[in-house]
């Protein structure tokens, strides 16, 4: 069990008060379809970035534009689909605003969710819950230029022509851009004081969310996988950097696609000099990770899901109790139950 | 003022590696970070204050500086840090989504009760309908990325080469670039270079002239002058007695 591995930055129990452990996750992901990242509207362009490309010799002086996906493009969907099972597996709790079931942005949390702990939310007058997934912008390897397509739309009406049955053509004639498949990006994700069951919950949302982006049927298929998983007291180098020093490993000539394989052996190349940072108590190997990942699925399966999602929901009961607990907690001269609801 | 708390300061650089986004001043929907990084921030950001993942009760309305400041504050501070260059900024629109399959954007809110349709046609308010507190779309005023900022830290402490700053947690990369003893010059006249925080000023100085930018939770101060005595660090100068929500103290 590799999750032991990590017992030193693992917590036994959600706490209140940060206790510096940190989880750094290193993800690989990959478009397998075409796929729209944009922070204006439609018609703007992608959403990409001028950045150094590399970290070293002229790749440093060079400056390339390259593909975003920025930090609430990943987390929003990963957090849907963890919700999903929790509605699923009626683990999602009712607010005491309106007594509507626990839904995203909608200005009720419920505050006693799996989610609700461990992604956060901001609530108007009950309280706040900070998030402890701390997500990145995420980088293409490769400039934007080589990865992303243009597309001209035409509105075909119900005939399958360009004519409306009057015989009116279509004025919707568009050209669009995309993100062409077999795109790369880079991503570092930080977890903090995260418990086992916290662990395989936020890995199984990044390994399972499959569309990202402009959503329609057709477009935003994502394919996560892990590279690395580290142990520390402090944070790591950041996606752009992950980026640019594999940039720099990749060497030239670059062309889309890439070779999956050599990007992955540069990356694990790049991450592997990081076990040498100030603050990092573990890597895992990369059997170490497969046995993680194997973990994460386990508990999700068929068999497990059930019996997984309710412990993990369950771990947050003390916090859950009403106040006569805390009065009770006191007289003990024991004030453990800080966090009781209100 | 003839002992200085601090043996040492640190120059620090802060690189934006990620878009930062505080909510400085807000127009119409749009949420305005001003160009500067606040020192009570930075505080919490470097681990020097432990703040709860969960707030809960008085601590939602009213911010702890005080009562989290005081015990670190013999040994630790920090000045806002103040741009490097021009700063440069970007916009960006948000947009809160739904999990659910049906949702509409009402009165700056996103209700989800399909079932309400019916009534909120007829001219009735459904309070899924009711207008949300909080902004549920607009636009952002942020600290592009690759912006950098300097400040000081005062006192011998080992610090992060990471922190997360602003209401996104973004990443920011801590150089630093050198290290100072502190020295205190005699009662004068100075001009202070940094940006510093209204409410850490020491009481003993007499301000002459300076800048304003009015932001929350305290206005920072720049281009100082003022009459007292001085902290040199380096080539650089401050007022003697730099002390968190030091004006507010002794004025109770
Ligand atoms: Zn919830």
């Amino acid at each position: 069990m590799s999750i032991q591995k990590l017992s030193s930055v693992i917590a036994t129990i959600y706490e209140n008060f940060p206790k510096g452990r940190f989880i750094t996750l290193v993800v690989l992901r990959t478009t397998h379809s075409e796929t729209i990242f944009r922070t204006e509207g439609s018609g703007e362009p992608m959403c990409s970035e001028f950045v150094q490309a590399g970290l070293e010799g002229e790749n440093q002086k060079t400056i390339i534009q390259r593909l975003v996906m920025t930090k609430r493009k990943q987390v929003a969907p990963e957090r849907r689909y963890g919700r999903e099972h929790l509605r699923a597996h009626e683990l999602l709790y009712t607010n005491i605003k309106d007594g509507s079931l626990c839904s995203l942005n909608t200005n009720a949390p419920c505050e006693m969710c799996t989610d609700c702990f461990l992604y956060g939310f901001a609530a108007g007058g009950g309280g706040a819950q900070k998030s402890r997934i701390w997500t990145e912008d995420a980088f293409s390897i490769l400039p934007a230029s080589d990865v992303v397509g243009d597309r001209t739309i035409n509105a075909i009406y119900e005939t399958g022509t360009m004519r409306d049955e009057k015989g009116n053509p279509s004025t919707a004639l568009n050209t669009s851009e995309y993100i062409k498949p077999g795109v790369h990006f880079l991503d570092v994700v930080t977890l903090k004081d995260v418990t086992a069951d916290e662990l395989r919950y936020i890995i199984g949302n990044i390994l399972f969310t499959s569309r990202y982006g402009a959503v329609s049927s057709r477009v935003g298929r994502m394919e996560n996988q892990i590279l690395g998983v580290f142990g520390s007291i402090t944070e790591l180098p950041s996606s752009l950097e992950l980026v640019q020093a594999t940039y720099d490993v990749l060497g030239k000539p670059l062309e889309h696609p890439l070779n999956i394989n050599q990007l992955i052996t540069a990356s694990k190349q790049v991450i592997a000099n990081w076990q040498n940072k100030r603050g990092v108590s573990v890597h895992l190997s990369e059997a170490e990770v497969t046995n993680l990942l194997t973990d994460v699925e386990t508990n999700w399966s068929e068999a497990e899901r059930d019996n997984f999602l309710k412990r993990l929901s369950q771990s947050y009961e003390p916090f859950r109790q009403v106040a006569t607990e805390k009065k009770k907690a006191k007289a003990k001269g024991k004030n453990t139950l800080v966090e009781v609801e209100s | 003022m003839s002992t200085i708390p601090f043996q040492q300061a640190k120059l620090v650089e802060l690189y934006c590696l990620e878009p930062v986004f505080f909510a400085s001043r807000e127009l119409s929907d749009t949420y305005y970070t001003e160009g500067v990084i606040g020192n009570y921030a930075l505080t919490y950001a470097l681990g020097r204050v432990n703040s709860p993942y969960r707030l809960q009760g008085e601590a939602t309305g009213r911010p702890t500086y005080k009562e989290d400041f005081q015990p670190i504050a013999q040994d630790f501070y920090i000045l806002p840090a103040s741009p490097i260059g021009r700063v440069t900024f970007r916009f960006e629109r948000f947009n809160a989504l739904s999990d659910a399959y049906w949702y509409a954007m009402t009165n700056n809110r996103v209700a989800t009760a399909r079932e309400d349709l019916p009534l909120q046609r007829q001219g009735k308010k459904p309070s899924s309908f009711r207008p949300s507190n909080f902004p549920q779309t607009g636009r952002l005023r942020m600290i592009e990325r690759r912006n950098k900022f300097q400040t000081l830290v005062f006192g011998n402490h080992q610090l992060p080469n990471y922190i997360r700053l602003g209401k996104f947690m973004s990443k920011v990369k801590v150089n630093v670039l050198n290290e100072f003893p502190v020295t205190l010059l005699p009662e004068g006249e100075y001009q202070s270079q940094h940006y510093l925080n209204a409410a850490d000023l020491p009481q003993q100085i007499e301000t002459l002239a300076f800048d304003l930018i009015s932001i929350p939770p305290a206005p920072i101060i720049k281009n100082l002058r003022f009459r007292g005595a001085a902290w040199q660090v380096g080539q650089m100068i401050v007022p003697a007695g730099l002390h968190f929500c030091g004006r507010e103290n002794s004025n109770e």
